[in-house]
């Protein structure tokens, strides 16, 4: 553990000062514009937003914004984007040797570079939603919708930590990782969703909606879908589910990289 | 071209690009073969509009598989060399659009055009095609279109980095992040006129337009075009800036 | 130090090393070959990255691959021009040499000695991206001795350097053998090689042409004829002489000297010192040997 916390103590600087960092910022930043819009928009006294024809509360906003935007896009695609290249960017800068020659086990190297990754978009993706709430939601009913925020901040980190090891294992595992991840991300698993019977266990994003305080917004066919054949499993069914897929992840991904041999281009 | 084709996983990219094609042939064939459910899986101008539509997925994934266009280039300083050659840069640039263009219009016009001539030839005759004419310039027109602008933004994205890896996430982060904004600001505001911010809301509503659908667009198709026009006049001006044989550094 | 028994490495069809069987000593050893020898793979075996596809490889007694403890012994400054290019030289080297286990300050210390080794002291603190080519290649190995490792695996250190960084980079490799380590440097360029050791392992398609000593590999060369270059006072009279010796298998005027081809270069270097002494031949200004070199030895085994 200590090789993989000098690891993640190393890659960490790396990370945050990143280009992929910098997209990732520009990406969260943009909520957070729509945010200070909206705010502007409700100070200048204009007509209140509305959602399916129906007059909107600022809460319900801000649910609109997690489902949509934290939940259903920059969760799966960070976990995609960085998790998928823990190694493999390494590996394109041909700075991997210098990490595979250290007395640190394989495995440890990449749990480093997962927790980094882990911190590195906690840092950038929780801050960008509380400030997203804080300019969504009035003053006044901040009291009463805080612990909604905190569970919100809570299953956004664990989303994240769960989509960054599922993608640490296919990064570690496949040639073509982002492809595979893409489909899986935006293709497997809004299919999955939406069928019947068990298929949806076999999606992360079950496990991790289940969780969300706010209400799904109905905002098309699928959701629609969503909405009628969902049975929503327990929150301690999802906590364990998600740890334990985590937890398989990140070990199968370290037992991967330990016998895979990494040839750099010449 | 050829280097991408060597891949295992693009050939069954492309293998399974045809699975929507295979799917729309075997419901002509019951359509002509069959009185009892001729009425409802009958070609009509929308089913060659969905088609399109499906395979928009495996016009991303073979777009997004081209990430290396220009950043290998450049990464390899093989730009230079190849501009110190009797090259120009629109000949360069002309010549990189080729590959994108072509496996697009691969997955898009050509198993299209091939469906429209399987419906002609299940049928036994020529009375659809007669009766939807505008079916063959509509296909040609939305495939270019929809080809123009894939293969105009990964090449402009690729002039930006000298990784293929990061070209690939910008072209997917803006593909989806684009879409996933729209669908929170019409689900806030209600409006559909946000569909301006997405590319791909674009292309649908062109879709609809060319192919006259009946659906309501979210903008007018005017305005859809000269979205997709602003982004390829984007993507241009951002060649003509980073295609350059000499690179110069403050 | 390093060992392998018929070790071989194949990259799908493709083979990158070919029953290597050899032990190679403490000390300084040089890996020779041509570009696409076989020696990056040699030296990726070496180092644990590639697991051998036949035989076996071991560093130290023990075998590197998958044995990650071995690393404290082992350092390795590798041939590609790579860094996190953001960070200091310091910083770079004390966060790599911390992936060994020292704590921060102890870190950063064993940091300054090993730059103040290749002496890029002065440059500590500015970043890597700014480093001149002969700055990076010393960074990289800096961070390869940082740890103070008892065997050093260099690939290609002299690349990219000018003669004076050559020169001085040299001398440090032989420093590091004189003070105890074991060091094993792969070059294409053979007078480098050369200039720090005597003890080489010659490489070509993935196979160890020869090893051990230099001289020790030419004698073995018996059926190569050893040309031996003479500036004389008489060329023409020396000729006559040497003509009637064992072993003489052609001989060339040059202005003002012979060039001579023989099959029994001892016995004749032995006569020559004779003629020389005796002075019967006239008098002998110069010997020389373009042969006794590794570029001679390398050039005979790589066409074979």
């Amino acid at each position: 553990m200590r090789g993989a916390w000098r690891v993640f103590e190393l890659s960490l600087g790396e990370m945050l000062w990143s280009r992929r960092t910098v997209f990732l910022a520009i990406v969260v930043g943009s909520p957070v514009l729509v945010a200070a819009v909206i705010r502007i928009v409700d100070s200048m006294g204009v007509t209140p937003f509305r959602l399916n024809g129906q007059r909107l509360d600022y809460t319900a906003i801000f649910g609109v914004m997690i489902w949509l935007l934290f939940l259903r896009f920059i969760v799966p695609v960070l976990g995609v984007f960085y998790g998928t290249s823990l190694i493999a960017d390494e590996v394109e800068d041909k700075t991997i040797t210098y990490l595979f020659t250290r007395p640190i086990r394989r495995g440890a190297v990449l749990v480093g570079k997962y927790l980094a990754y882990l911190v590195c978009t906690t840092l950038v993706v929780l801050p960008g939603v509380m400030l997203v709430y804080f300019l969504i939601v009035p003053f006044q009913q901040i009291g009463g919708s805080f612990t909604m925020l905190l569970t919100d901040l809570g299953l956004l980190a664990l989303g994240l930590a769960a989509y960054g090891g599922l993608f640490a294992l296919i990064g570690a595992v496949m040639k073509r990782p982002l492809i595979v991840g893409l489909v899986f991300a935006f293709g497997w698993e809004q299919f999955a969703l939406v069928m019947p019977g068990y298929m949806r266990r076999f999606t992360l994003m079950y496990y991790v909606q289940s969780l969300v305080p706010h209400a799904m917004p109905a905002e098309g066919v699928t959701s629609l879908l969503q909405a009628f054949f969902t049975s929503t499993p327990s929150a301690l069914t999802c906590l364990v589910s998600l740890a334990v897929a985590i937890a398989v992840s990140l070990t199968l991904a370290g037992k991967a990289v330990e016998r895979r041999e990494y040839v750099l281009d010449q | 071209m050829a280097s991408l084709f060597q891949y295992r996983w693009f050939q069954i990219l492309l293998l399974v690009s045809f699975g929507p094609f295979v799917v729309r042939a075997v419901q002509f064939y019951f359509a002509s073969t069959n009185a009892q459910v001729a009425e409802f899986l009958a070609a009509t101008p929308d089913t060659f509009r969905e088609f399109l539509s499906q395979q928009g997925l495996f016009v991303f994934l073979v777009v997004i598989m081209q990430s290396g266009l220009i950043a290998d280039d450049r990464r390899t300083n093989a730009l230079q060399l190849y501009l110190s050659k009797p090259l120009t840069r629109v000949e360069y640039v002309l010549g990189k659009l080729v590959p994108p263009l072509a496996f697009v219009l691969g997955v898009t016009l050509v198993p299209a055009l091939v469906l429209l001539i399987l419906q002609i030839v299940f049928a036994g005759s020529v009375t659809f095609l007669r009766a939807n004419l505008f079916l063959l310039p509509a296909i040609t027109l939305y495939s270019l279109i929809q080809a123009l602008l894939s293969a105009c933004a990964i090449l402009a994205l690729s002039s930006l980095s000298k990784s293929r890896r990061f070209v690939a996430v910008m072209y997917a982060g803006i593909v989806f992040f684009t879409a996933a904004m729209y669908q929170v600001l019409r689900a806030i505001t209600g409006s559909r006129k946000w569909a301006v911010i997405s590319p791909g809301e674009m292309l649908d509503v062109i879709a609809n337009g060319i192919f006259r659908s009946r659906v309501e667009p979210a903008v007018p198709v005017y305005v859809a075009i000269v979205v997709v026009l602003v982004i390829v006049g984007v993507a241009l001006v951002i060649l003509e800036r980073r295609i350059r044989a000499v690179e110069v550094v403050a | 130090m390093i060992s392998t028994e018929h070790l071989s490495k194949w990259y799908g069809q493709v083979s990158g090393l070919n029953d290597v069987t050899v032990k190679v000593p403490p000390g300084i050893t040089g890996l020779l070959g041509p570009n696409g020898a076989g020696k990056s793979t040699f030296m990726k075996l070496v180092t644990g990255q590639l697991k051998p596809s036949k035989g076996t490889i071991e560093i130290l007694g023990e075998p590197i691959w998958g044995n990650p403890a071995l690393y404290h012994r082992i350092g390795f400054c590798p041939e590609q021009d790579a860094f996190y290019e953001r960070m200091t030289g310091l910083g770079w080297v004390t966060a790599l040499v911390a992936l060994n286990g020292l704590e921060p300050a102890e870190a950063e210390a064993a940091a300054r000695r090993a730059l103040e080794a290749v002496d890029l002291l002065d440059a500590a603190e500015k970043k890597i991206g700014a480093y001149s080519k002969g700055m990076r290649q010393r960074v990289k190995m800096a961070q390869a001795l940082a740890h103070e490792p008892d065997v050093l695996i260099l690939d290609e250190p002299l690349s990219g350097m000018d003669p004076l960084m050559r020169r001085r980079t040299i001398r440090l490799i032989r420093e590091w053998g004189r003070s105890g380590k074991s060091v094993l440097v792969s070059s294409h360029i053979l007078h480098e090689i050369e200039s720090m050791t005597s003890n080489i392992l010659l490489i070509n398609n993935g196979r160890i042409l020869a090893e051990g000593n230099v001289h020790q590999i030419r004698e073995l060369i018996d059926t190569h004829p050893h040309s031996v270059f003479i500036r004389a006072e008489d060329p023409k009279a020396l000729a006559r002489a040497l003509l009637v010796e064992d072993g003489v298998i052609s001989m060339r005027f040059e202005p003002g000297a012979v060039s001579v081809e023989t099959a029994r270069p001892d016995a004749f270097y032995a006569r020559l010192t004779e003629m020389a002494a005796s002075g019967e031949a006239g008098v002998i200004d110069e010997v020389t040997s373009p042969d006794d070199n590794l570029q001679a030895v390398f050039k005979y085994l790589v066409k074979q």
